[in-house]
């Protein structure tokens, strides 16, 4: 039943959006409905409820983390309960006929039972995380429905200011409630509250408080969190109404009253309530007269009760819980009585200014009744409800002695705060309701529909009743709600109308007569108000936002992302040089211990070369040719270090290599200008100069250690396996198709990956006349000796490369250089004959021979599935050819076809794209 | 069975091989993207339920035992990792059905998505550091041609941008590889920690952890080294977008993951301390940049940086709820993510813009993408009970556990900033009026559009995602505790791979 009483709205919250259709009335019935067996619910749990029971449910959700669902009903979950769901009824009913015909029904009223959800979720949780997942949820259906008529401006200002202040205070909720979980061991609300002396004492229990309390203010419009609610009154009127002023903004109330045994009783908890709460209190009270806007009135009124019923929570007295509780519930009546009532005048006149309106009473004299009584409860009028709280309030706070010697505050500043609540309560209903009729308005007033005023009239019967029979109507319910917020046993009080003749009614009686007299003088405080620097709420949040976050963020991000490739590699460079390099530091010494061999000379001619050539590259880098040029020399370099190692293999394939990459370059060359600007500083240079001779060192220093070093590897496996595992004597080329043939796979795949990325980069390039970049050709296209030495050399080539292939197994070859060098041939073609004369002779659709060469790879690695064995599993065995002799053959071969028809395939088709761009104006780069 | 930890790699590697094949059907092309990432998602799930029972699969390529083969490894973070490539692969083969243009599909869009696919998978999975060097290097050249894919003057500035950067990584990778193997002289990650485990931890081991930190954090786009990201996502196709924030930079927090667990693990106090500075910079670095951001796509790359640091922190607390919590939210975030950008798109294809200016009026006209979007943006920012909160809520608790207040009270600081952002974003997109001059037929649908549900559909999936990762957090919650336990035993990853050691 528990569980029906939360869910109920949730899926009503679903009635509406598919009513939406039906029309208004069936829509309103339907949204109805819900709350309303929710409500006969919740009263059929009364008397168990008034008895002391504590109902409960619980499921798991994720228990590893103590996160569980569980609801709890006790006296103080059922009269929030009772509050939400009663004014929700009564806030749909208004709602009804508040909305007009452009106003989607069915959304409003969906998300206002979302809300609805959320909150009884907030006040029946029994695990404080799951209260903040409600909690939560709360804030974002209030966003949704401030920014109802999202189309306006403030309504969006409005909503995003609320929710990222209201959002944010429920991550700190989240932290603190994190951290009272870490302290006591548990989530659970029954735990929690049993571990009051626990949390008191732990050491982190300051940082608990005040990240719960952040929670608290921000959601309940505490100062200096308080500057949402105002703006949060761009939402429709039974929004503010029922969320900002009857219940969201109790929610930190409730957590208030829900913590009070596990949070109260220090002195950091008296202080930062009772201060904050009066300050806050002050604050709202004497804006509230300043506000033109009725909403603008009624919302600073709200925080200043908001205030009161903190800074309740903060004296430390039993009583003044009740108190709390009390005057919420009595609030939560008048206050979303005046919202409705303010609504009404907004709806029947157009206006919502108190300057504009007067004298409203000749048109709608029961909503005039209605809205004095009601503002005769704001005021604390006697015979009314709010008289009584305030009375009460008035009575704690003289007893309190909470600041020590300086407790006598609380008391006077609360009766300055009263002094201004009457003023405004008058002014909102002389200056709208009394006095001459009004200029001219938007529209005509008149009375509204019966129902519209139902809900008001039902709330100030409620103000009335409980006024003059407080033991009686709510008498029971409060004693059940304060014993299980307190969680122990209540001293006697009475709820009565007359308490005799004592102080607390000696300063209501002052605080009246000072009221009706400053409101009497308001213009005068109004031109004193003018006076003051116009400051606006929303202005300054979104100037601090834009100021600090954006700007600041703009600043740094521009400091970070100039946009240039250049800054981020520097950034790059030194952030690695100085982490690497602060570690390198550390170690104890450079030099690991194995005995360095001799420098030989063709060792050193070798370093030297390259050394030179990689200096020449870098100086000459602005005459490009030149430059690559020496970068040819760096690739040789390379190969020759190589052989003085030994390692043929690598010899071969560096050299292929470097013919390719060095023809295709030149290739990209032809269509760049002969010289680039220079571009640099001298400054500039330097540092970059700097900046990679010290990355250089670096990196060769710590070559250097390592080297030093001595080493166990695997490589003596592989030479020990190559034959009799792989089936080939060449060590290399059976780690690359067979002990690491799977690098190679993925390794043709990036080939075929620069393929495709090639085809479609240079597709449709655009490219500038190479004849304008200043470069000079030579009138013989394609050199006559050029093309008929090359005639023969292709198939010479292509046998030379069939040859590199076979042999790969055993001698210095394999499929990466046979590719290699039957691409070479074909790029003689190309480069002899032109692009036209060659493809005719060629398909020119490479990609399929591309993906075969991946796909033979592939499937051959696959095979060996079909024998259940790992992938890439290899065979080998030796067959006898004619001419060719004792020919090793191993499946590993088959894959290595695979490598060589992607390196042939890719380059073409590199090449291919690279041929065919063409400049804007006619270039005879090809064949006619 | 073992050879279940191939296939993830083989599907999108044949299917691209496949799709190159059928170069100029397109018909083919699509359809081979749909069913062979269907699969990919099928067998990766079949691979995570295999994982879950018996806690590795190995298997050597080509037989040759461990250390001295390639070694293919999926314990559960791969796995996982793996169903996370397998439901974005899935997701995004179905948006590119209505959202690529067939110029881009001519010049091998599947093809480049399938290898790129295969490399991500590759990486997930490998157990050798120079074969993870290799799919490295896939993925790399295939985002590469994607991100140029169509050519135009701002894809090309950030191509240049993110390959030059990226690059720069690849060369201190290999670097670090050579440098690892002329100390151990082993390539192979279990053998690689074991043979670092049996000597004393030494300096230079630091010297190569960091090396390869600066390597994966540049992948990861990590504080300072993530120019590459904001300069180049927003340039490409929005579905490669969206398939870039999804998966690329989790394979850099992946490969933290893997190096900073199992090899790296010797002087934690040093390596994972820098972690964790990194990993606050990064959060508030991000965030910042995204708050001046008025480029949909633009504004939601930062916030890839920014959640990145929310991994780096699970990992660099380096304790079981802290790594729980890594891994969750580099499993939200993928979801979230992608579908954030695939929102992008899809508002894109309504309105014409990614600029927040020029656009509107969303909430108005199609309620259902709203909220779609909201979910999405909300759980980003770790609102309860979306995928987010619980990801938030596991990181937060690990930092209070460990008392690292600072770098948890910037988590929450950072996620409040993020709510703002997503909030900027559903004010300028969804409830503003449409901006004057904006052609809205397609918004209001006078102009149908009836390719929309192709987007519409993974959209709504991936918010379902999101969605049931936040409800439905125990079962997750229990894999990934497994995971960690994994993560933080090395010994045990060692022993599946390299069998008993005496």
């Amino acid at each position: 039943m528990l569980l029906s009483l939360i869910l109920l709205p949730f899926i009503g919250s679903l009635l509406p959006l598919l009513a939406a259709h039906k029309g208004r009335t069936v829509c309103s019935w339907l949204t109805a409905a819900p709350p309303a067996c929710a409500l006969l619910l919740l009263l059929s749990t009364a008397p168990a409820v008034f008895q002391g029971e504590l109902l409960t449910i619980r499921w798991d959700w994720i228990p590893a983390l103590g996160l569980n669902i569980g609801f709890r009903l006790d006296g103080l979950a059922f009269l929030f309960a009772l509050l939400i769901l009663a004014i929700g009824l009564l806030v749909i009913l208004y709602g009804h006929y508040y909305l007009s015909a452009k106003d989607s029904h069915g959304r409003f009223f969906s998300l206002l039972l979302l809300f609805m959800g959320a909150m009884m979720g907030v006040v029946t949780a029994d695990n404080l995380l799951l209260m903040v997942v409600f909690w939560e949820l709360t804030s974002l259906s209030s966003f949704l429905l401030i920014g109802f008529w999202g189309h306006r401006r403030d309504a969006r200002r409005g909503a995003r200011m609320a929710l990222t202040v209201t959002g944010g205070g429920g991550l700190a909720l989240l932290a603190g409630v994190m951290v009272i979980g870490h302290i006591v061991g548990s989530f659970e609300l029954s735990d929690v509250l049993a571990a009051g002396d626990i949390l008191r004492e732990h050491h982190l229990y300051p940082v608990a408080l005040v990240l719960v309390l952040l929670g608290v203010f921000t959601k309940s419009a505490q100062f200096p969190f308080h500057f949402w609610l105002p703006h949060a009154m761009s939402a429709p009127t039974p929004v503010s109404a029922y969320l900002h002023s009857a219940t969201m903004v109790k929610a930190g109330v409730f957590l208030l009253a829900r913590l009070y045994p596990a949070l109260s009783g220090t002195e950091l908890w008296f202080i930062m309530l009772s201060l904050v709460g009066l300050s806050t209190m002050t604050l709202g009270a004497v804006v509230a007269l300043f506000k033109h806007d009725l909403k603008g009135l009624l919302a600073y009124s709200t925080i200043s009760h908001l205030g009161l019923i903190v800074l309740l929570f903060g004296l430390d007295t039993q009583l003044a819980v009740v108190a709390a509780l009390f005057h919420t519930v009595n609030h939560a009546t008048f206050k979303a009585s005046l919202f409705m009532s303010a609504g009404i005048v907004d709806h029947e006149t157009g206006s919502r200014d108190i300057r504009l309106l007067s004298g409203l009473r000749h048109y709608m004299p029961i909503t005039a009744a209605l809205g004095l009584i009601a503002a005769a409860a704001m005021a604390g009028v006697p015979l009314m409800n709010g008289f009584l709280s305030t009375e009460m309030f008035l009575g704690e706070a003289i007893e309190q002695r909470v600041l020590g010697g300086w407790s006598w505050l609380i008391p006077a500043v609360a009766v300055f705060a009263k002094v201004f609540s009457v003023a405004y309560a008058l002014r909102f209903i002389h200056s709208v309701f009394f006095g001459p009729k009004p200029g001219p308005l938007p529209k005509q007033p008149h009375e509204p529909p019966f129902f519209m005023r139902a809900p008001i009239v039902i709330l100030v019967v409620l103000c009335l009743a409980v006024g003059m029979l407080p033991a009686l109507i709510v008498g029971p319910l409060l004693s059940v709600a304060a014993a299980s917020t307190t969680q122990t046993i209540l001293p006697q009080y009475t709820l009565e109308i007359w308490h005799g003749f004592n102080l607390p009614l000696a300063l209501s009686v002052l605080a009246m007569v000072l009221g009706v007299f400053l409101y009497s003088q308001r213009h005068r405080l109004f031109n004193l108000w003018n006076r003051l620097p116009p400051l606006s709420a929303p202005d300054v949040f979104e100037f601090i936002l834009h100021s600090i976050l954006v700007q600041g963020s703009r600043r740094i991000t521009k400091l970070l992302e100039s946009g240039h490739p250049q800054n981020y590699l520097l950034i790059l460079f030194l952030f690695t040089i100085a982490l690497a390099g602060a570690a390198l530091l550390q170690l104890p010494s450079l030099h690991g211990g194995v005995s360095m061999t001799a420098i030989d000379f063709p060792s050193l001619a070798i370093a030297m070369t390259m050394i030179v050539a990689a200096l020449g590259t870098a100086i000459l880098h602005r005459n490009r040719l030149t430059a690559l040029l020496f970068l040819s020399v760096v690739g040789l370099g390379v190969a020759l270090v190589f052989a003085r190692f030994s390692a043929p293999d690598l010899v071969l394939t560096q050299l292929s290599v470097e013919v390719v990459s060095i023809i295709l370059l030149m290739l990209i060359l032809f269509l760049l200008p002969r010289q680039n600007q220079r571009d640099s500083s001298v400054q500039r240079l330097w540092r970059d100069a700097v900046v990679a001779g010290v990355g250089g060192l670096s990196l060769g220093i710590l070559t250097f250690a390592i080297l030093t070093r001595p080493l166990d590897s695997i490589s003596k496996f592989f030479l020990a396996e190559s034959v009799s595992g792989g089936g080939g004597t060449n060590v290399v080329n059976v780690v690359l198709v067979d002990f690491r043939g799977f690098d190679t796979f993925g390794e043709i795949t990036v080939l075929a990956i620069a393929a495709i990325g090639i085809f479609g980069l240079l597709d449709g390039m655009r490219l500038f006349n190479p004849r304008h970049l200043g470069h000079h050709y030579a009138k013989d296209r394609h050199p006559m000796l050029l093309s008929v030495l090359n005639m023969p050399l292709l198939p010479l080539a292509l046998m030379v490369s069939l040859y590199i292939f076979m042999r790969g197994h055993n001698l210095p070859g394999g499929g990466f250089i046979a590719g290699l060098i039957t691409a070479i041939a074909l790029i003689l073609q190309y480069l002899t004959n032109g692009l036209n004369w060659t493809n005719e002779r060629l398909n020119d659709n490479f990609h399929p021979l591309v993906a075969s060469g991946v796909m033979i790879a592939g499937l051959t690695a696959m095979g060996s599935w079909f024998f259940g064995m790992p992938l890439l599993t290899t065979a080998h065995t030796h067959v006898h050819l004619p001419v060719l002799g004792e020919i090793p053959l191993a499946t590993a071969m088959v894959f290595d076809l695979g490598v060589y028809l992607t390196v042939v395939g890719a380059t073409l088709v590199i090449l291919e794209n690279l041929g065919k761009l063409k400049p804007f104006t006619s270039q005879p780069t090809t064949e006619p | 069975m073992s050879h279940l930890v191939l296939i993830p790699i083989l599907i999108p590697l044949l299917a691209g091989a496949l799709s190159l094949v059928s170069w100029r059907s397109l018909l083919l092309q699509r359809w081979i993207a749909v069913v062979a990432t269907g699969l990919l998602l099928l067998v990766s799930i079949g691979l995570l339920q295999l994982t879950r029972e018996e806690g590795f699969v190995v298997m050597h390529v080509g037989g040759w035992a461990a250390p001295f083969g390639i070694t293919i490894v999926a314990d559960l973070l791969s796995a996982i990792m793996i169903v996370m490539t397998g439901v974005i692969g899935f997701t995004i083969a179905i948006y590119s059905m209505a959202m690529t243009p067939e110029r881009h599909e001519r010049f091998g869009y599947y093809p480049l998505m399938h290898l790129l696919l295969a490399g991500v998978s590759g990486a997930f999975l490998t157990g050798d550091i120079f074969n993870l060097y290799v799919w490295f290097e896939v993925m790399l050249l295939a985002s590469f041609a994607l991100l140029t894919l169509g050519g135009e003057r701002a894809q090309m500035e950030g191509a240049i941008k993110y390959v030059t950067l990226n690059l720069f990584s690849s060369a201190i990778f290999l670097s670090a590889i050579g440098l690892v193997y002329g100390t151990v002289g082993t390539l192979n990650m279990a053998d690689l920690a074991y043979k670092l485990g049996q000597v004393e931890h030494s300096g230079m081991v630091n010297v190569l952890a960091l090396m390869f930190m600066v390597a994966f954090g540049i992948k990861a786009a990590a504080f300072p080294l993530f120019f590459w990201l904001p300069a180049s996502y927003h340039t490409p196709l929005v579905g490669i977008s969206a398939l870039f924030a999804g998966l690329l930079t989790k394979v850099g927090v992946y490969a933290l993951y893997r190096f900073f667990t199992l090899i790296f693990n010797g002087d934690v106090d040093y390596t994972h301390n820098i972690l964790l500075w990194g990993a606050g910079l990064t959060m508030v670095s991000g965030v910042l940049g995204a708050a001046a951001q008025f480029e949909f796509r633009r504004l939601l790359s930062f916030h890839i940086v920014s959640q990145i640091g929310y991994m780096i922190l699970g990992l660099a607390l380096f304790t079981p709820l802290a790594i729980i919590g890594g891994i969750f939210v580099i499993v939200h975030n993928i979801v979230v993510k992608t579908n954030l950008f695939l929102v992008s798109g899809l508002v894109y294809r309504l309105l014409g813009s990614y600029d927040l200016k020029k656009l509107g009026g969303v909430y108005r006209h199609r309620p259902g993408i709203a909220l779609l979007f909201l979910v999405s943006a909300l759980s980003l920012a770790g609102l309860p009970p979306l995928s987010g909160f619980v990801a938030k809520f596991l990181l937060i608790r690990a930092g209070l556990e460990v008392g690292a207040w600072t770098v948890t009270g910037v988590a929450l600081l950072v996620s409040v900033i993020t709510l703002y952002s997503m909030l900027k974003i559903w004010a300028e997109v969804f409830w503003k009026p449409v901006p004057e001059g904006v052609n809205t037929e397609r918004l209001t649908g006078e102009k149908p559009d009836s390719q929309l549900w192709l987007l519409l559909l993974p959209i709504a999936g991936l918010a379902a995602c999101a969605v049931l990762i936040g409800v439905n957090g125990q079962p997750i919650y229990e894999v990934l505790e497994a995971a960690a336990e994994q993560l933080l035993n090395p010994a045990l990853y060692i022993e599946a791979v390299l069998g008993d050691q005496p």
